[in-house]
């Protein structure tokens, strides 16, 4: 009789369950997974480097393509740790906008996140309805800042321009007559504000379809209950935040507990799982949804009746409108000192943190004084979590790998950097 | 007891998978949102960030004075600009490049710009066909600007009070 | 600086020499320690209910050789490497940051990961990008750059455009390395001004 060992096998980095350039090594008995190896850094771009070598604001975009479903939180640590060095105060309209649009992206992201977890673990439709939501949510970013997904909106001091009051429209085309294309805009008739409110009206009965589909259902159950078990000791151990220590039942949620923007404003309740397995967590991600819609409403009614200045009028960090900058000396020279040279921060470090969809995205700063960062560290929730995967799926089938990646939220762009 | 029993009937009589068909059977017949790509298109709003352009002043002089803000402001490095002063006097650009695979479409460069020269229009839809392609010379930024300045000009007049 | 002193209190009383310094900037507590004491003031960090900083939050590697430099002030020396460690208490609800020097001669220092647990990962990345070698741990292997990468990116004198780039060859058939051909090119210079706010 032949010797019988476990042998190595190899998985992604083109996988599609693998999210992106995941490349594991994993060491099998049977279908038995006894080693998980991931092999990372296949999208390492060196943003933190590139971050070093220019003007602090120029990388306010590079933030987005960290994380790039859930863009707008990164920016937002990260033009919190250039605010808190300077010391510089944001408008409070400028903080709801923060605030409601940080919501929206965790709506995208647990969307995403949703559709792709379904779709590996083999349920297919999710994926399709969770896009149909999402374009509305782009269509949402792309008015507000210009790109559907790499916003590059938010600015030190506040956010670039005010939501606009109208919103576009669909135009008739040969598949699409008047009549059809007047109920297609019937949600774009009014301002951007409106059409998130229209959509807050809608989506609390979307999350009811897809909880339909999946909490109860059989196979889904079978896939994700009792799978990747994390105990909040562990959890805390490995370094977990967001939805993933949530999951595991430890009450921390940064939006409560170091509230920033306007947070301490806002009411709404942080789900928090008990098992700590792949189900679990599903379940934190779908309560998730619901308060952030509530909070979305909540900053859509503020906003509504608060008009105000969006952005610092400290011009030495934010440019002037145009019309200053077009008409007077002083304007255009502050113009031209902030598009060339930037602003220097005095020496200091700080460290600045967003609950962001996926867990604590932080960014550690320092300065030495000069035009552009000296050292910017960005915390990915991601990185700390891959890092667990090997604990996590020891002992687990093959198939059961592919949950623990889906309930992970894995997105490259962020733990590469 | 009674809820183990209603358990076990729905779960014999596959309740959740009725349920979820449901659904699915509620879409099969609503309203497709499908846009029948490429004769229709989804709408853009006004500032959207797509391909650059180079405008023009009504007079047909170009707005560009080659202050190489856009080129210094620039994260991705993706603009390249030289200039010398013209027979008239007035400085301007004798090459102003934009290498669109290096674009980052951030729009800093149509933020910075003084006299509103670079934009980024809302057009998405371009490619290449060969390599080097990707660096666009400042005549096709002008042809660009000149082909679509209708269209720059209402969507920077719509956007402008909140610039 | 109220909120810290409690834990200002315990530190100095609890550290004693292995504490160089502590400082609070931006309502943030920085702790500078020596570096072969990290092992004793992470495990009593994590343990002393004082303190219950149960997570490491972040471990970042910094190379100060370019610090200060090209600025109006003259530079102080001081060792080139570091490394941070950002925790987290989530009994206190409270951060704390805490950073080791490290010599160029020797960049190294204990691990933690008999501590925290995430640090595995964390270390490796600095290991990666600084050379900082961290004792004990187990698999100090590279992580984020390419299998078989010479230099550690992050330091201030590798260059930004790094130093080889890689092309398909038609004629070996392969993927092959040669000398970078980018230009660097910086359009904004480094420039250190005091500003008055």
């Amino acid at each position: 009789m032949s010797e019988i060992r476990n042998y190595t096998m190899n998985f992604g980095p083109q996988h599609p369950a693998a999210h992106g350039v995941l490349r594991l090594v994993l060491e099998m008995d049977g279908e038995v997974i006894q080693r998980v190896d991931p092999h990372i850094g296949l999208l390492h771009r060196g943003t933190e480097k590139l971050a070093e070598s220019k003007p602090y604001n120029q990388s306010i975009g590079y933030m987005d393509r960290l994380d790039y479903v859930s863009m707008m939180c990164n920016e937002h640590a990260y033009v919190r740790a250039i605010e808190e060095l300077l010391g510089v105060a944001v408008p409070v309209r400028a903080q709801y906008i923060r605030t409601m649009f940080d919501e929206i992206t965790r709506i995208l992201n647990h969307l995403l996140w949703l559709g792709a977890h379904a779709l590996d673990v083999g349920a297919m439709t999710v994926f399709l309805y969770a896009f149909r939501e999402r374009e509305d949510l782009m269509d949402c970013y792309e008015a507000a800042s210009g790109a559907r997904l790499h916003a590059t909106y938010y600015r030190p001091g506040g956010v670039y321009r005010d939501l606009p009051d109208s919103m576009p429209k669909y135009q008739p085309s040969k598949w699409h007559d008047q009549g059809d294309v007047d109920a297609m805009n019937e949600a774009r008739q009014g301002s951007l504000l409106d059409f998130i409110w229209d959509f807050t009206e809608r989506f609390p009965q979307k999350v009811d379809d897809y909880e339909t589909l999946l909490t109860d259902n059989r196979i889904w159950k079978q896939r994700t209950v009792g799978i990747g078990v994390v105990s909040p000791e562990r959890a805390l151990q490995l370094g977990f935040t967001g939805p993933m220590l949530r999951g595991s039942g430890v009450e921390w949620d940064l939006r409560k507990k170091q509230p920033y923007a306007m947070y301490d404003q806002m009411d709404f309740d942080i789900p928090v799982g008990t098992d700590g397995d792949c189900y679990d967590r599903y379940l934190v991600r779908m309560e998730e949804f619901r308060q952030s819609n509530g909070i979305i409403r909540q900053c859509v009614e503020w906003l509504r009746s608060n008009p105000g200045p969006v952005i610092s009028d400290n011009h030495k960090i934010t440019p002037p409108s145009r019309e200053d900058m077009k008409g007077g000396m002083e304007s255009l020279i502050h113009h031209f000192k902030l598009f060339t040279e930037g602003y220097c921060i005095n020496a200091g470090e700080v460290y600045a943190a967003v609950e962001a969809p996926k867990g604590e995205f932080g960014i550690y700063m320092i300065s030495d004084g000069a035009n552009k960062p000296y050292r910017v560290k960005i915390r990915a929730p991601g990185f700390a979590h891959l890092s667990a995967l090997d604990e996590m799926c020891r002992g687990h089938m093959l198939a059961d790998l592919v949950a623990v990646i889906g309930t992970q939220d894995i997105v490259f762009g962020e733990i590469d950097r | 007891m009674g809820a183990s029993i209603q358990h076990y009937i729905k779960s014999f009589f596959l309740w959740e998978l009725v349920k979820g068909m449901q659904v699915t059977g509620r879409h099969l017949f609503a309203r497709k949102i499908t846009v029948q790509y490429p004769e229709e298109k989804t709408p853009k709003s006004p500032r959207f960030r797509g391909l650059h352009a180079l405008r023009r002043y009504p007079n047909g002089e170009e707005r560009c004075i080659a202050c190489k803000l856009c080129e210094a402001v620039c994260p991705a490095l993706a603009i390249t600009i030289e200039s010398e002063e013209r027979d008239d006097g007035t400085r301007r650009t004798t090459r102003y490049e934009i290498d669109l695979f290096k674009c980052i479409y951030c729009g800093f460069c149509e933020e910075a710009c003084p006299v509103d020269s670079i934009v980024e229009t809302d057009i998405h839809e371009f490619h290449f066909e060969n390599r080097g392609e990707n660096i666009i010379t400042k005549e096709q930024l002008l042809a660009i600007g000149d082909k679509y300045e209708n269209q720059i000009a209402a969507a920077r007049q719509q956007d402008a009070r909140y610039r | 600086m109220a909120a810290f002193e409690a834990i200002l209190a315990e530190t100095q009383q609890r550290f004693g020499d292995h504490l160089l310094d502590a400082t609070v900037s931006n309502g943030e507590l920085t702790l500078t320690i020596e570096r072969n004491a990290v092992t004793e003031v992470c495990r009593e960090l994590r343990d002393n209910p004082v303190f219950a900083f149960e997570q490491l939050i972040d471990l970042c590697g910094v190379d100060f050789a370019d610090f200060g430099k090209g600025g109006p002030a003259p530079v102080e020396p001081q060792p080139r490497f570091a490394v941070v460690y950002h925790l987290l208490s989530i009994a206190n609800n409270r951060r704390i940051r805490v950073r080791a020097h490290l010599d160029e001669e020797q960049p190294a220092i204990e691990s933690v990961v008999p501590i925290w647990r995430v640090a595995d990962w964390f270390e490796r990345e600095a290991f990666d990008l600084f050379g900082i070698i961290f004792e004990g741990h187990s698999d100090l292997r590279r992580i984020l750059t390419d299998y078989g990468f010479i230099g550690h990116p992050f330091r201030k004198d590798f260059p930004l455009t790094g130093r080889v780039e890689m092309r398909y060859d038609a004629d070996k058939g392969r993927v092959v390395y040669q000398p970078v051909t980018i230009e660097p090119r910086t359009l904004v210079p480094r420039v250190i001004r005091e500003e008055p706010r």
